[in-house]
């Protein structure tokens, strides 16, 4: 007997799933992500005082410039002896302000995320992504808000800070009505990273979460920029992102079914197949492999930080080798372009 | 009419947008790398599901159908007189009974493939059986023979030749005249109708010998209304038909000689429409049909190794 949510991953091959495949206290170990840290290399701006470096000078813990001394505004204590030793001006030496992380998720829950033969459908790991760096970037006063993406629309979660609302917004996530295949709406990644970019203005931390595949698209040179690109490479300009590419292993490993109709949930793709053909499936898996080089090559490109997860994987473990790693190249990963402040 | 309901649904079913299949997501990719396969292994199979549907269905209805039987042309006309004349008794019990006795002897002496026709003749000639294969039908036909008034030879010979053309037809040349030969049981005295010489030259023309059995003696006689009338036997005549058609004349006696008669006919074999049950037919292409529609999905579902 398989445990119901194994069972409604199954059914999502063959239809689309009725709930949700992971329950809302497996999606991320709270306890042992409270060990990690996940970097923000990024300057942020916001109005309360936080744990992470801010944009422009205020009360922190970081020190900043050293400026002229002026008599009856500046704290005798704040006066940088060092530099008025060698200048004879008496200097003092401002801080950076301490500020919170503002973090939004971008969670594509478009039918192609409905989808996962291992016992996980895409847009389920992808929210289990957004649990776990919601989580690790649970510093005080950081707020984390969601934005889901549905072909026709993309609906706004508000971002509140502290636990409980994160669960709160797990579980909206979790509970968030399933697309119908093949329905209207031509909402593309592009389009929704736009709208995210565009609304949110206030630096921080931006997670978009999806399979980066476009409907359509059969480019395989990773020299032609993917629609989406361009858009995350504008978000890129003023935040820190994270791209969290949701893939299942059938889309990497073309699966051998025999003679099998293929349709696509989201196009009106319909063909029978014979996956039992050996050459097809190498040709297809190395087709896969090119196309998620050029995400990944793209991705670069943009200069977001990238994350693979598997839906026959570990996300935790993915995640958490990713944050390691991330410390020592965030900040050469999220240079911003010229003429942009840090 | 199950049958266009099941087609008109396979279509549609075929044609729905939203059947059942594997969901993918890397369908764009898909559709360049596996090139679309054709579906005609699919579509047949599901034909000859269909057709071996149809096929076992009307067979179940056990349908029946005009086929042409094969069967033997050859075919031997007896001509009975049954004028008044044949009721002497000179020959023992009467004319007509002796003959009716020989007809009846000849008829089970013929090998059962021969074709039989009875005619019965007197001031006009009737077919009282075309035709057939069906010797016994042929017997009661002979004994259920009445008489009556006057004689017309040429006319039962006339009557013999129609009766030779409702024989089974030969598929390659319908208007040809099936093998056969006339025995001709009488007592020879024409009294009526068209001259018996000229119907056994026209018999001749047509390859049909006439072999003439007379009956009765120089001096025999009927009492008809009380009145005495000689009948005498017209040997002279019966010689004469026979002669010109081709034939023999025998006598009463010599009975046993008329096998000859049927040993001088050719075999020539003749079809015949015929209503048959085909059942049998429509069940085995039923049956294969169903074979190949199921090696079909076979080959469809299995995995050769």
């Amino acid at each position: 007997m398989l445990a119901p949510q194994e069972s409604a991953a199954l059914a999502s091959v063959v239809g689309q799933p009725t709930r949700a495949t992971i329950p809302l206290n497996k999606l991320a170990p709270e306890a042992a992500l409270r060990r990690l840290e996940l970097a923000i290399v990024r300057r942020l701006e916001g109005f309360l005082h936080g744990d992470h470096l801010g944009l422009l000078p205020g009360p922190g813990s970081d020190a900043n410039d050293a400026r002229m001394y002026r008599p009856g505004e500046d704290d005798v204590r704040r006066i940088d002896w060092a530099v008025t030793a060698r200048t004879t001006i008496p200097y003092v030496r401002d801080t950076i302000a301490d500020r919170e992380l503002e973090v939004w998720g971008l969670l594509d829950v478009t039918p192609s995320m409905n989808w996962g033969t291992e016992g996980v459908t895409k847009r389920d790991l992808g929210i289990a992504a957004i649990a776990t760096i919601g989580f690790l970037s649970q510093k005080m006063g950081d707020r984390f808000g969601g934005y889901v993406m549905r072909p026709d629309s993309v609906r706004r979660l508000p971002a509140r800070s502290g636990r409980s609302a994160l669960y709160g917004l797990l579980r909206t996530l979790l509970t968030e009505p399933f697309v119908p295949d093949h329905a209207p709406g031509g909402m593309a990644l592009a389009d929704a990273v736009e709208q995210l970019s565009r609304h949110q203005r206030r630096r921080g931390l931006r997670v978009v979460v999806s399979d980066f595949l476009t409907p359509g698209d059969h480019e395989l040179d990773p020299n032609v920029e993917p629609n989406w690109e361009r858009s995350m490479r504008r978000l890129g300009v003023r935040n820190q992102v994270l791209a969290v590419e949701v893939v299942d292993k059938r889309e990497i490993e073309f699966p051998d079914v025999g003679d099998m109709l293929i349709r696509d949930p989201e196009t009106d793709f319909e063909r029978y197949v014979n996956t039992g053909d050996t050459g097809a499936r190498a040709r297809m898996d190395a087709a896969s492999a090119a196309q998620r080089e050029r995400i990944r090559i793209a991705l670069r490109r943009a200069g977001v930080g990238h994350i693979q997860l598997r839906t026959d994987r570990d996300w935790v473990q993915d995640i958490a080798r990713f944050v390691l790693a991330y410390r020592r190249v965030a900040s050469l990963l999220h240079t911003p372009p010229q003429g942009v402040e840090k | 009419m199950v049958i266009p309901l099941l087609v008109a649904a396979y279509i549609w079913a075929s044609r729905r947008k939203n059947r059942r299949g594997m969901r993918f997501t890397n369908t764009s990719m898909l559709d360049v790398v596996i090139p679309k396969q054709s579906q005609w292994r699919r579509h047949l199979a599901v034909a000859l599901s269909l057709l071996s549907l149809v096929t076992l269905t009307a067979a179940f209805a056990r349908p029946k159908t005009t086929v042409d039987v094969p069967r033997e042309r050859a075919t031997v006309v007896l001509v009975l007189d049954a004028s008044l004349s044949m009721q002497a008794t000179d020959v023992k019990p009467t004319r007509l009974e002796a003959a009716k006795a020989a007809a009846t002897s000849f008829v089970r002496t013929l090998p059962e493939k021969y074709n039989v026709a009875v005619v019965s003749m007197a001031g006009n000639a009737s077919v009282l059986v075309p035709p057939t294969q069906a010797h016994n039908t042929v017997e009661t036909a002979i004994n259920s023979i009445k008489l009556q008034e006057s004689t017309a030879i040429g006319e039962g010979i006339a009557t013999a030749m129609r009766a030779l053309e409702q024989a089974p037809k030969d598929p390659a040349h319908p208007n040809s005249i099936a093998p056969g030969a006339i025995v001709l049981l009488s007592d020879g005295s024409n009294t009526s109708g068209r001259s018996p010489l000229q119907a056994a030259a026209e018999a001749g023309k047509a390859k049909v010998p006439i072999y003439t059995i007379a009956y009765g003696s120089e001096n025999g006689y009927v009492d008809l209304d009380g009145k005495r009338q000689p009948v005498p036997v017209d040997h002279a005549q019966m010689a004469q038909i026979a002669k010109l058609s081709g034939g023999q004349t025998f006598s009463a006696a010599s009975l046993d000689e008329l096998k000859t008669v049927y040993k001088n006919i050719g075999s020539a074999v003749g079809y015949e429409k015929a209503q048959r049950e085909v059942t049998a037919r429509f069940a085995g292409y039923g049956l294969a049909f169903a074979l190949l529609a199921a090696l079909g999905a076979i080959s469809l579902g299995a995995k050769w190794p």
